[in-house]
């Protein structure tokens, strides 16, 4: 049974780190390599904040989402004025770099020995959330609660305009919008929110090291979104389910460990290749990515 | 003492960088294609040669030869199969990028799942050393930096006095007029991919015959590749060369100053400020978004 918690769990943390890049690769078009750099960003600011400031969990929680928006700040007032290759380009470089700082700043990440022993965040005071059960409760209230965000903002006049400024930006900027201002909050939204996943596997996992949040990882999450799909919130809750339960279904088939995990891998690619060539938009998204 | 003998690595590597990046810009300069698979053909170059010098057996030049060929045929395939399907769909610029991730990630763990993850040494004896005034070259460096030298000089004789050569910069100009003009654009392709193959497949074996190979190689060497091929300038068959023997030096000159340790993000830092403040590079030209 903890077995299939732990996989719901996993789920929950991916639905969160879908459904925030979602606003950023599916409805502003911004293709970006460096989501796992948030990840890793909101993952080590919580853990700074529990143990150092040792603060309870809700005010740790705003600390890694306050801190990973000013970092998105930082890649976005670099990154907003190219275009498509060069943009992926940026954020490519955004996250190499921030996984460099991450593996080599050992008096303060200590670097490839990460950091273990993270303790449970304490709720109100009173409970802690340690264990498999509050955890689950604890993931499965913050994706819906990401969920529930992310759903008020596409359907509200900022998504429209989102949706608009990514169909054509020449017609927002005659309009009088500003585009730039519009990118910069979105991409402060989708990393803050990014925050909480990371804040979500530090606690869970009580272990962080950088090579959670390398460029891997990211195109694992990018995979994740593309799979499941853009534009909408079914698309990458979708595509987190899938890429989670995957693995799982493979281990039921009877195939070695030895192989699986580049199966698994073999199989992501595949399907990208495939679904970029025959439904761009993904399994359940209603976007195609420009 | 250190610093000449720091800057001499730092050319040699150059030239590799200059040659991986010419080739790289082969691609992108005619197809416009973001070829992030070419990480993928670096990286199983060297493995067609393990196999075929070290496993079965045959004669070293003749291993050469034949792995150089297998990188140029996968690298025409991937276009034929992947890249040239979603340019005749006139799939978008971040459809074929995306694309091209799931081809680096098939072919990196179909080798993993092949080869293991291990690394693999192609040479185990002691280089011989070159010893001057001082300085000490390994042969393998002697190696690297002679045939990336003689393949950049014949590339770009062909460029400038062939038939060939014409077509190239043509297609890097302007491919609808190319079409008009009677080129079969889609063969074209294939030849370029192939030029693209051979070179790249030079530059992984004669680094890998330095320092061996694991199937995760190619991805840092793509980024510094495509570092290389951003700053030398975009559009520009130069360029490359430029910004190869660039990031050469200042990771030399990297290792001096902090440690090898930063080289990768000092190279995306350099690439962030070009991408800011210099976006065509040293050689390209300022172009205005229409």
């Amino acid at each position: 049974m903890n077995y299939f918690f732990h996989i719901i769990i996993m789920i929950n943390i991916y639905i969160v780190l879908t459904v925030s890049s979602n606003l950023l690769v599916g409805m502003t078009n911004l293709l970006s390599l460096g989501q796992a750099a948030f990840y890793g960003i909101g993952a080590y600011f919580s853990v700074l904040a529990l143990t150092t400031l040792n603060l309870p969990l809700i005010p740790s929680l705003i600390v890694a989402m306050l801190a990973t928006g000013v970092f998105s700040l930082l890649l976005a007032l670099t990154s907003l004025r190219l275009k498509n290759d060069y943009f992926v380009l940026s954020t490519l470089g955004f996250q190499i770099i921030t996984f460099s700082v991450l593996y080599n700043w050992i008096s303060v990440t200590k670097g490839p020995y990460g950091i273990p022993g993270i303790p449970a965040p304490k709720l109100l005071g009173i409970f802690q959330v340690s264990g498999i059960i509050p955890f689950l409760i604890f993931s499965t209230v913050m994706s819906l609660f990401t969920i529930f965000i992310f759903y008020y903002l596409i359907n509200s006049p900022f998504g429209r305009l989102l949706k608009a400024m990514r169909e054509d930006e020449l017609a927002l900027i005659t309009l009088g919008k500003n585009i730039t201002s519009l990118k910069i909050q979105t991409f402060a939204i989708s990393s803050s929110f990014i925050a909480i996943a990371g804040f979500l596997y530090a606690t869970y996992v009580t272990y962080i090291d950088p090579s959670s949040f390398n460029l891997d990882e990211s195109i694992f999450i990018l995979s994740a979104l593309l799979i499941g799909g853009l534009g909408n919130i079914k698309g990458p809750v979708v595509g987190s389910i899938f890429v989670i339960l995957l693995p799982e279904i493979l281990r039921f088939v009877g195939l070695p460990d030895s192989i699986a995990a580049n199966m698994r891998q073999i199989i992501y690619g595949l399907i990208l290749i495939i679904l970029m060539r025959f439904k761009p938009e993904g399994l359940a998204g209603n976007y195609r990515i420009k | 003492m250190l610093l000449i003998q720091l800057l001499i690595n730092g050319i040699i590597m150059g030239a590799v960088y200059s040659l991986a990046s010419l080739g790289f810009a082969i691609v992108y300069n005619t197809t416009k294609i973001f070829h992030i698979g070419y990480s993928a053909l670096y990286m199983i170059a060297p493995y067609f040669f393990w196999q075929l010098y070290t496993k079965l057996g045959l004669n070293i030049s003749l291993s050469i030869f034949v792995s150089i060929i297998l990188t140029m045929i996968i690298s025409i395939l991937i276009d034929k199969t992947i890249y040239q399907p979603l340019f005749i769909k006139k799939s978008s610029s971040n459809v074929v990028t995306i694309s091209s991730i799931g081809v680096v990630t098939i072919i990196v763990n179909v080798i993993a799942m092949i080869f293991g993850n291990e690394t693999k040494i192609l040479n185990s004896d002691i280089a011989n050393t070159i010893k001057f005034s001082g300085m000490i070259v390994t042969y393998p460096q002697v190696y690297q930096f002679i045939s990336s030298i003689i393949i950049i000089i014949i590339f770009f004789i062909v460029l400038k006095k062939t038939n060939l050569g014409i077509i190239i910069r043509a297609f890097s100009n302007n491919d609808v007029l190319v079409q008009i003009m009677g080129i079969n654009i889609l063969r074209t392709r294939l030849l370029l991919f192939g030029i693209s193959g051979i070179m790249i497949a030079i530059a992984g074996l004669s680094i890998s015959y330095d320092v061996g190979m694991d199937p995760y190689i190619g991805m840092p060497m793509l980024l510094n590749v495509i570092v290389a091929f951003i700053i030398g300038g975009i559009g520009s068959f130069a360029g490359p060369l430029i910004g190869g023997f660039f990031i050469g030096v200042i990771q030399a000159l990297t290792i001096w100053m902090f440690s090898s340790k930063w080289q990768s993000a000092i190279t995306f830092i350099i690439l962030i400020i070009f991408l800011i403040f210099r976006p065509q590079g040293f050689l390209g030209k300022k172009e205005r978004e229409v």
